[in-house]
Formats: structure tokens, C-alpha cells, sequence
């Protein structure tokens, strides 16, 4: 999942945290290994090494897709699973590389999901494109593993995979969830501030670790698939409350993409949400 | 045109925001088809800052025998600022009634005293421990305290406290630094705390072993009083350490020292006059045409300086949820009072939102150097006496239980019932002829109750 993943169950017995802590372990790898875009034996190595011709997927990857397509269509193209591709030219890794406008414009050919031939079950990408549910996978497996912990246990868990988490009810004494928001200044080991989760999920984007830095500019991980390039004025970190992770993650997603008008787009929303922007 | 252009920006605005509207909708929607959920969970995610946090207490406290009553109303709250920077305030108010034992012993006979106020008598039945019935107060306090990071991995906090009743007034000024180690799992912290206090009492302070005299009026003020008020300066310092263990257990020492100077006296408290041979009260006749006392009794004198020292240990345990935490305390002065006091909670979580803490606690401490049972009618006078029954040996038991229930807010009610029972003893070496065997202290039981509901605002 890129990051460290977590479980934490308010149960007495040992055996019981055991068997919950192990039923999402599975479940975080069964998702990682289906759709990670690393590995060369899945559904998305099939997709994306066809070299043209139509690929036909099982159910859950077809309610993915299904999924990326709602999302491209609501964000009017700016959230696109085929804009992966523009990570050859990108490093995030806190450094000053920057890509070449060249070299960007190579790859533009290659992103955008209208390029995309999707008739549910078939799937068809031109040759070179390639597809990533990287801005969906993580928070579709932290669901999927909060609902198997709530058919599992009526004890109250909370799954985090990275920052996106979800509970699957209050604790006891009808207590809430405390969750400390990581502050964007990366030295700075306390939480930049405190949310009481009772029910549903939290889902936060944010540049703390990974982003580019030019003429002393800090560039965001959050690319423009129809520019190549960062979004401009996109806040540092954004988190969302919402009833699922999923849900959560895309508003997050959604409104880093806005950049300057993320706020106005998360009040528009009414959705509970924490938007850190540096100075 | 103008009408027609801006019916149509007006237009154009209710499509953005309709459209705006459908992300949220079809988005929740998409995700309940992906998800495979009918209906979406409900989130009720809250900032949990900034806002206040209260808890707030109506107690009640009784002793046996009609003594001291206290009803009892505070509130503690906290607001948190973000950044760990909070902000609390403690305010309470009391209202205490009842008697309390002057330090006079019972008689074969009857007693009459002069009441603190120098105005009027009070008579006590033969057998019976004297009680001074006049005391009767109300106390309000306020404490508001600032505590914030300084720098990483320091906090300072400060405070400021003030409580008033009619013949007593408080104010005090504290100050605490603490700083964390070893990833977070040790905190040291340090504490400073200056308070003031002046004693006001009814009719003056009186002179230390001065008489108690014959009632006098309104416009002469008793003989055997000083000034009106005096002070008393008390310095506290603390040391302590928490140290997590693991991750169950959290372990705190803390060592003190409490430096108080000034009025350490009772004004109130008196020490009966007895035969130096058979223990027994001397008579007193009051002057002719007057009221007054019937036996010979003397205002206690204390040192005006206690240096203290306490070391102080606890220990919580996480048991799969239920929580145990023991304190131990030792504390010794120059007084020569040492006490030990054992402590123990217990924390039973049940159902998904209630608790039942048992708890149990034990004190006993040894007598103040210059506790007298009674005072030899002999000279010359020691220089300090007191028959304060808090200043000899004494222990006392504390069981209580307490129940709590968080509600679907997340709001807390919780009721606590404790029964309290202090048992004093003179020891041998103060008591005089037929006092030994005989010795009557003013022993009682006292029960607590109080009702608390914990919420935020």
C-alpha cells in the first residue's frame, strides 16, 4: 500500500485481534496484488501489455473501472487513471529534477481515459498507455477490510492504510476514534490537529513527503493529465470525512485537483474537511 | 438585455452549483455500488478542537454525628487551542455547615465555652466532645491555567488561583515546565507554586496559649486577642518523572517539598487545662454578673514554619481495558507528622459505554511533636501545643465506587459514593492520669456522594 498500514481493535482477547488483524492483512494484499501496477502477473499488467487489443475483467476490476470513468466524467478529465504514464518524467521524491517540456509533451499522447476503449467487460488502450488505481486501490482496500472486520467482530476497529483509514463503529463508552492529522511540516512530530471519528472514514492527501522543489517553489504530487505538469495552487495537505474511505479519497482527490479553489470546492460540498496550505 | 444577461449569469450560476451538488451525490452513489453497501455509513467525524470541555460535580459530604456538612458544586473545564495550547479554568463553590471539635476534651460535668466571636457561651453535655457549633462558611474558588509547547518537546504551563471565604483568603501563582525524552516514553517535569493566604478569624487572632475569657460586649474587644488577620506564605516545589512501560503500564514518581511560614495556627482550636496528677478538667468560675467558660482553656500555638518533603509513586496497568492504578505516598516534616497513604482504582469497563471503579485508600500518619491531649496545669507552658485531632495519630479508611455511562453524545454522567471513617489516637506519653484508658478523640464517619456529568460544548 505504499506505506505503513495499520489495525487497530478494542478487544480483550488476543486471539480475536489475532484473527481480525490477519483477515486484513489478507485482504490489504489480495487488492495490492490484484491492481498493483508493479507486479506482472495481474489484471493490470494484462490491460496494460495487450498492445492494443481488448482485454476482458472480472467483475470487481469492471466495478473499477465503472468507477475511474464516474470520476473522470465528475472532474471534468482532471482525475484520469491513465495519467500514470507521466510519472516517467516526474520524481517525486523531495528533490529539484525537473522533467523537460519535451519530454512531457512525448507522453501527453499517451494519458486520457477518453482515449480509452470500455465497453464492461472489455477494456482495450491504445499501445504504450497505461492504466493505475493507484488514486483509488488504497482506499478501496481500507473499505473493503473495514466491512470484513465489521462481519467479522462487533468490537470496534479502525483500519489504516498510509493516512486513509475508516472505524467500524464508535469504541466503547460510546467513545469516538481520536486521529491526529499529520502537520505538514515534516519535523514536526505532533499532530497538526485532532478530529473525534465516531463512524465512517478519513482519507488525506498531501505533498509532506513527496513533491518537487524549484527555484524554491514546491511543486505538488498532484498532476494536471491534460498539461503533464503539477496543479498549480494546490493545498498541502487536504482531509476528508466521509461515510466510506472511498468516498473520502475522492473528495480529497477531487479537491487538491481544484488547486487555489479546493476550499471553496469542499464548502460547496458540505463535507467535514482540514486543509492545510503552507506559507 | 441587461435583464435578459443577467437571468442568464443567474442561470449560469445555479447550473455550477447543481452541478457542484451532483459530485457529492453521484459520487456517495458511485461508491455504494462499488462498495457493495445499500446504504452509506453515517460519519460523524468532529474537530475535536477548539472547544470546551467540561466536568462538572454537585458533591455532597456529611460527617456522622450532625459535624461538619459540605455541599459542594464545581466545574472544570478546558479549552483546547489547537497546538497542545489549552486554556483551563476551575471554579467552585461550597457551602459548609455543621460543628467541629475545638480541641477541648469531655468531662464528667458539663462545659460552657465563650464562642470564637468573644460575644456569647456555648455549652457542651457531660461526656460529650466539646464541638464548636458556630461553624458555619462559604467558599468560592477560581483557578485559571495556560499551558502550551515552548519548543519541540517542551511544555510550560502557569496558573493562577484565588478563593475567599469570610475569615480566610487564598491567592496563588504556580508555574511548570516539563520535557520529554526517549522518543516521548519519559517525561520530566518541574513545578513551582507561591500562595499567600490571610486568616481573618471572628474576634481577632488570639494570642498563642492565651485564656478564654468571660463573654465581653459588643464595644471591648476580648483581652486575649492580637491583631485582626494575619498571613501565612506557603512555597511548593515538585519533581517528577512518568516513564511508559511497555505498552500497558505507565510508572510516576514525584518528590516534593512544601516550605509554609507565617500564621500556621488554628484560631479556633482550643486544648483543655487539666490537673497534672489525675488528668481531670480544672474549674473555672466565671466573674460574678458574667457568662462565661466553666473550665480553664487555652488557644493553641503552632511553630510558625512546616518544611515538608513527600515522595510520591503510581503505577497504572492497562489489562485488556480495565485499568488498575496504586499510589503509594510518604511524607515527613519537621513537625514530625509522617504519613503513609496507600491508594488503589480500579477501572471495570461493562456493556459498550459503562464502568464501575472500585476504590480503596488507607492513611495513617504519626503525631505532630507538640500534640497535647490536654494541657498539665503546670509552668512553665510549652511553647507550642495543639489538640487538633488532625495533628496526632490518626489513620482513616476510604471504600468508594463509582459508575459511569458515556451516552451516544459522548457525553459522560457518572455518580460516586465513598464512605470515609478517621480514627485518631492520643498516644500515651500525652495523656495524664485518669486520662489513660479513658482518652475519648473525636473519631467519625463521613460519607460522599457525588453526582458528575462530563461534556463539551
Amino acid at each position: 500500500m505504499g506505506g505503513p498500514c495499520e489495525v487497530l481493535a478494542e478487544v480483550a482477547d488476543e486471539t480475536e485481534a489475532r484473527k481480525i488483524t490477519e483477515s486484513v492483512a489478507a485482504c490489504a494484499w489480495r487488492v495490492e496484488n490484484k491492481f498493483s501496477r508493479y507486479r506482472s502477473d495481474n489484471i493490470v499488467a494484462r490491460i496494460n501489455t495487450a498492445g492494443g487489443k481488448p482485454v476482458e475483467v472480472d467483475v470487481e476490476t469492471a466495478n473499477l473501472l465503472d468507477f475511474a470513468a464516474l470520476m473522470h466524467r465528475l472532474s471534468d478529465g482532471l482525475f484520469d487513471i491513465t495519467s500514470g504514464v507521466l510519472r516517467k518524467a516526474w520524481t517525486f521524491d523531495g528533490g529539484r529534477r525537473l522533467p523537460t517540456q519535451s519530454g512531457i509533451d512525448a507522453l501527453l499522447p499517451l494519458v486520457g481515459w477518453s482515449k480509452v476503449r470500455w465497453v464492461r467487460p472489455m477494456i482495450a488502450l491504445s499501445p504504450g498507455m497505461e492504466i493505475d488505481f493507484g488514486g483509488i486501490g488504497k482506499e478501496y482496500a481500507v473499505d473493503q477490510a473495514t466491512q470484513l472486520a465489521a462481519q467479522m467482530s462487533s468490537a470496534a476497529v479502525l483500519v489504516n492504510f498510509g493516512g486513509d483509514l475508516a472505524v467500524t463503529r464508535s469504541r466503547k463508552e460510546n467513545r469516538a476514534w481520536r486521529v491526529g492529522i499529520e502537520s505538514i511540516d515534516a519535523g514536526d512530530r505532533r499532530a497538526a490537529m485532532l478530529v473525534d471519528l465516531a463512524a465512517g472514514a478519513l482519507s488525506t492527501s498531501g505533498d509532506t513527503y513527496r513533491y518537487v522543489e524549484s527555484e524554491g517553489r514546491r511543486l505538488s504530487h498532484i498532476l494536471d493529465p491534460r498539461t503533464g505538469w503539477p496543479v498549480n495552487g494546490a493545498p498541502r495537505s487536504v482531509t476528508v470525512a466521509a461515510p466510506t474511505c472511498t468516498n473520502a479519497g475522492m473528495l480529497t482527490t477531487l479537491a487538491m485537483l481544484r488547486g487555489p479553489g479546493a476550499e471553496a470546492f469542499l464548502e460547496s460540498e458540505g463535507v467535514r474537511h482540514w486543509v492545510q496550505r503552507g506559507t | 438585455m441587461a435583464g435578459a444577461a443577467s437571468a442568464a449569469a443567474a442561470a449560469g450560476v445555479t447550473d455550477m452549483a447543481d452541478k457542484e451538488m451532483k459530485i457529492g451525490a453521484a459520487l456517495a452513489a458511485a461508491t455504494c455500488s462499488l462498495l457493495g453497501t445499500a446504504t452509506p455509513g453515517v460519519s460523524i467525524a468532529a474537530d475535536a478542537e477548539p472547544k470546551w470541555d467540561v466536568e462538572s460535580a454537585f458533591l455532597y459530604y456529611g460527617e456522622s454525628d450532625d459535624r461538619v456538612n459540605d455541599l459542594s458544586l464545581s466545574a472544570h473545564a478546558t479549552r483546547d487551542f489547537g497546538d497542545e495550547r489549552t486554556l483551563g479554568l476551575d471554579l467552585s463553590v461550597d457551602s459548609l455547615t455543621g460543628a467541629s471539635p475545638s480541641g477541648a476534651i469531655a468531662s464528667g460535668g458539663a462545659q460552657t465555652f465563650t464562642s470564637p466571636s468573644g460575644r456569647e457561651t456555648y455549652r457542651t453535655p457531660a461526656g460529650e466532645i466539646p464541638l464548636d457549633d458556630t461553624f458555619l462558611d462559604t467558599r468560592f474558588a477560581l483557578n485559571g491555567s495556560w499551558s502550551q509547547p515552548l519548543a519541540r518537546l517542551y511544555t510550560v504551563n502557569a496558573g493562577l488561583g484565588f478563593s475567599s471565604e469570610y475569615d480566610y483568603q487564598h491567592i496563588g501563582a504556580n508555574f511548570g515546565l516539563t520535557r520529554d525524552f526517549n522518543q516521548r516514553n519519559t517525561t520530566l517535569s518541574a513545578a513551582l507554586a507561591y500562595a499567600q493566604d490571610t486568616v481573618k478569624p471572628v474576634g481577632g487572632i488570639p494570642l498563642p496559649l492565651a485564656q478564654m475569657t468571660d463573654v465581653v460586649d459588643d464595644d471591648v474587644s476580648p483581652g486575649n486577642r492580637g491583631d485582626g488577620s494575619d498571613t501565612k506564605n506557603v512555597l511548593d516545589v515538585l519533581l517528577g518523572v512518568t516513564q511508559v512501560l511497555g505498552r500497558h503500564s505507565v510508572l510516576r514518581v514525584n518528590l516534593s517539598y512544601s516550605d509554609s511560614s507565617g500564621y500556621l495556627t488554628d484560631p479556633y482550636k482550643i486544648l483543655s487545662v487539666v490537673d497534672p496528677v489525675t488528668g481531670d478538667l480544672i474549674g473555672r468560675t466565671p466573674a460574678p454578673g458574667a457568662s462565661g467558660p466553666t473550665g480553664v482553656y487555652l488557644h493553641e500555638s503552632r511553630p510558625d514554619s512546616r518544611r515538608k518533603e513527600a515522595l510520591y509513586a503510581e503505577l497504572r496497568h492497562d489489562f485488556s481495558g480495565k485499568v488498575l492504578q496504586v499510589g503509594y505516598r510518604y511524607s515527613t516534616d519537621d513537625w514530625e507528622v509522617d504519613s503513609h497513604t496507600v491508594e488503589s482504582r480500579l477501572r471495570l469497563p461493562f456493556g459498550s459505554s459503562s464502568y464501575l471503579e472500585p476504590h480503596v485508600r488507607y492513611y495513617q500518619q504519626t503525631a505532630a511533636s507538640f500534640y497535647r491531649y490536654s494541657l498539665a496545669n503546670v509552668t512553665p507552658l510549652p511553647g507550642f501545643a495543639s489538640a487538633d485531632a488532625r495533628l496526632s495519630e490518626m489513620n482513616a479508611l476510604t471504600f468508594g465506587l463509582k459508575y459511569g455511562h458515556v451516552n451516544a453524545g459522548g457525553n459522560e454522567w457518572n455518580a460516586r459514593l465513598e464512605l470515609y471513617r478517621q480514627t485518631a489516637k492520643a498516644p500515651n506519653e500525652v495523656l495524664i492520669g485518669n486520662q489513660i484508658g479513658n482518652a475519648q478523640m473525636p473519631d467519625f464517619d463521613a460519607v460522599i456522594l457525588q453526582f458528575g456529568y462530563h461534556f463539551k460544548l
